[in-house]
């Protein structure tokens, strides 16, 4: 923490005020925990989510034990495809950056799980409710490791 | 006391026999999060007439660490508003926290654990750090492993949201700018307000863009600010509350709480443009105070428009309109002033503002001052005699809805 300065004023309520403009940063080392298959199968081009060998539940996001039968699940691929449920163009770009707004993101009901995402779709065109999409993974170092996927229009459902 | 709980008897009743509230404002220059809840708890005390020496417990309500740059502020507070050698609870639950601050106190008042409770909370939501700044740390209640990289501001999963209610019931931008018009126009009138205006649908259709279709006058206001409540049994208001029998009293006729999957595109979709978290605390809540007809009993409403069209679909939710007609409701005026249940008459979010900690009971604030009789100037309900307050953390993970009734 620092103090850079102390600025002495008059509030708008008129009375004497004194302002200390302080700094405060942190860097973190954030693990991602129980999703570290998750994002490995990121940088290998391919969405995992968990399912329970017991009762067949499977989950996105992925979770470590069944809630139903608190038996540990096991990792799966999913065939990356999704329906959008509701679409918007955000204005404003992500907190880590990478993105530049305005920039496309959808509700999207994943195939092969129960659960979905939320997360960006490429284009210029807001989709429908019912749009067919399929992950896409982009080249690069991205601002976020999340932000590795896009979702890629592929036209409207049956 | 989690749950359907009982109506309530006359003998166990919960009043609410003191409140205050700081102005809420753009930015404080003059005051901390910790002068402010000062300045509204020694203001809910002196609406009491009663000394914070009498008071058995008290609850702190604030969201951030991160805003008030103070961690455990819970019990920094409680000694500042002189309650040092009591019980303290500190209490978190998002855009929540103050409606929960003011359920766990009746819940504490249930058990027997106490007899009286001063219920705190602020926040500095304002402009002490800079928009960018603030931003960040606001992304940080979307979930930070799976939605936080990806969102740009709270307005998208609201947009989302919003999205596909006008998609289902034909909801339009004119009838959620109507409830931003509203609000804003109500907070005109409340000098507690953050920056009530003057505006038409037309200046909320025309201001810039956040996350389609919502627009910078969709969205509520940040703020800086406190509010306090001083919740008794009518033991204890009779013995220790100077005031008590001065004005009609104020009862809390039920309480409810319940939740949803934080994450927007977990939820079934049925429900994926509603508040299902809201409608069951609703339910619960009414159970609890008796209400059967809740669009017919409610005399008057706060109602959380962290987004314009929130409001809107919070009228559904919380059983003031039929499912899929918030949108022609608000524009038809129906929550206005001199409607079927006047919404938002603090200016709600959108006007009044927001500072999180203080939010849910800056509304009981309100309520209690309509069930009083002493919310004075145009934004008065006449003779309202019961009154709710809805908040909620996330786009509804966690809902609270509160109900007060004036018991004389």
């Amino acid at each position: 923490m620092r103090v850079h300065g102390v600025e002495r004023g008059v509030s708008r309520a008129g009375r004497p005020t004194s302002l200390f403009h302080i700094e405060m940063s942190q860097r973190y080392r954030h693990t991602a925990g129980f999703a570290d298959p998750f994002y490995r199968g990121i940088d290998q081009g391919v969405l995992r989510a968990t399912r329970c060998d017991g009762c067949g539940a499977a989950w996105f996001p992925p979770r470590p034990f069944c809630p139903v039968d608190l038996a540990e699940t096991a990792w799966y691929d999913l065939p990356g495809t999704g329906t959008v449920t509701a679409a918007t163009r955000v204005h404003i770009p992500p907190p880590f950056g990478g993105v530049e707004a305005p920039y496309l993101l959808a509700s999207i009901r994943l195939d092969g799980v129960e659960g979905g995402i939320t997360h960006r779709v490429l284009g210029d065109r807001i989709p429908e409710k019912g749009t067919v999409v399929a992950v896409k993974f982009m080249e690069g170092v991205p601002a976020h490791p999340l932000l590795r996927a896009a979702f890629e229009i592929e036209g409207r459902a049956a | 006391m989690n749950g359907p709980t009982r109506r309530r008897d006359a003998g166990d009743r919960v009043f609410v026999v003191g409140v205050g509230m700081t102005p809420f404002a753009g930015f404080r220059d003059d005051a901390t999060v910790r002068d402010m809840v000062v300045e509204a708890a020694r203001s809910a005390l002196i609406d009491a007439g009663a000394g914070a020496a009498a008071v058995d417990m008290g609850v702190a309500a604030y969201e951030s660490d991160h805003f008030n740059r103070q961690m455990s502020l819970g019990h920094v507070l409680h000694e500042a508003v002189g309650l040092v050698g009591k019980p303290a609870v500190r209490v978190e639950g998002g855009g929540a926290t103050g409606a929960l601050a003011i359920r766990t106190a009746v819940m504490a008042l249930g058990s027997g654990a106490a007899r009286s409770v001063l219920v705190f909370g602020g926040e500095a939501n304002g402009r002490s750090v800079d928009r960018s700044t603030a931003s960040e740390i606001l992304a940080m209640s979307a979930d930070f492993e799976w939605e936080t990289p990806v969102f740009g501001t709270f307005a998208a999963p609201y947009a989302l949201m919003i999205t596909e209610h006008m998609r289902r019931y034909g909801t339009t931008p004119e009838q959620f700018a109507a409830v931003a018009v509203k609000n804003r126009r109500m907070a005109l009138d409340n000098p507690y307000a953050h920056k009530g205006m003057s505006i038409t649908v037309d200046d909320v259709l025309a201001s810039r863009p956040l996350s389609d279709p919502y627009r910078l006058l969709d969205a509520s206001l940040l703020s800086d600010g406190a509010a306090a409540v001083l919740l008794a049994t009518g033991d204890w208001a009779e013995r220790h509350a100077s005031t008590f029998g001065d004005r009609p009293p104020v009862a809390v006729l039920g309480t409810g709480s319940a939740t949803d999957h934080p994450r927007l595109s977990d939820r079934p979709d049925d429900m994926f443009p509603h508040f299902a978290a809201k409608r069951r605390a609703a339910e619960q809540a009414y159970r609890s105070a008796g209400l059967d007809d809740p669009a017919d009993e409610i005399d008057v409403a706060e109602v959380y428009d962290s987004f314009s069209g929130a409001e809107l679909q919070a009228y559904e939710d919380l059983g003031l309109c039929p499912v899929g007609k918030g949108g022609p409701a608000a524009a038809e005026g129906r929550f206005d002033l001199g409607g079927q249940t006047p919404v938002n008459t603090s200016g709600g979010l959108l006007g009044r503002g927001s500072a999180v900690g203080a939010t849910g009971i800056a509304q009981a604030v309100e309520i209690v001052a309509q069930l009083r009789g002493e919310a004075a100037g145009p934004r008065a309900v006449p003779d309202a005699r019961i009154g709710i307050t809805d908040t909620h953390a996330g786009v509804g993970a966690l809902s609270v809805v509160n109900v007060f009734g004036r018991a004389a």
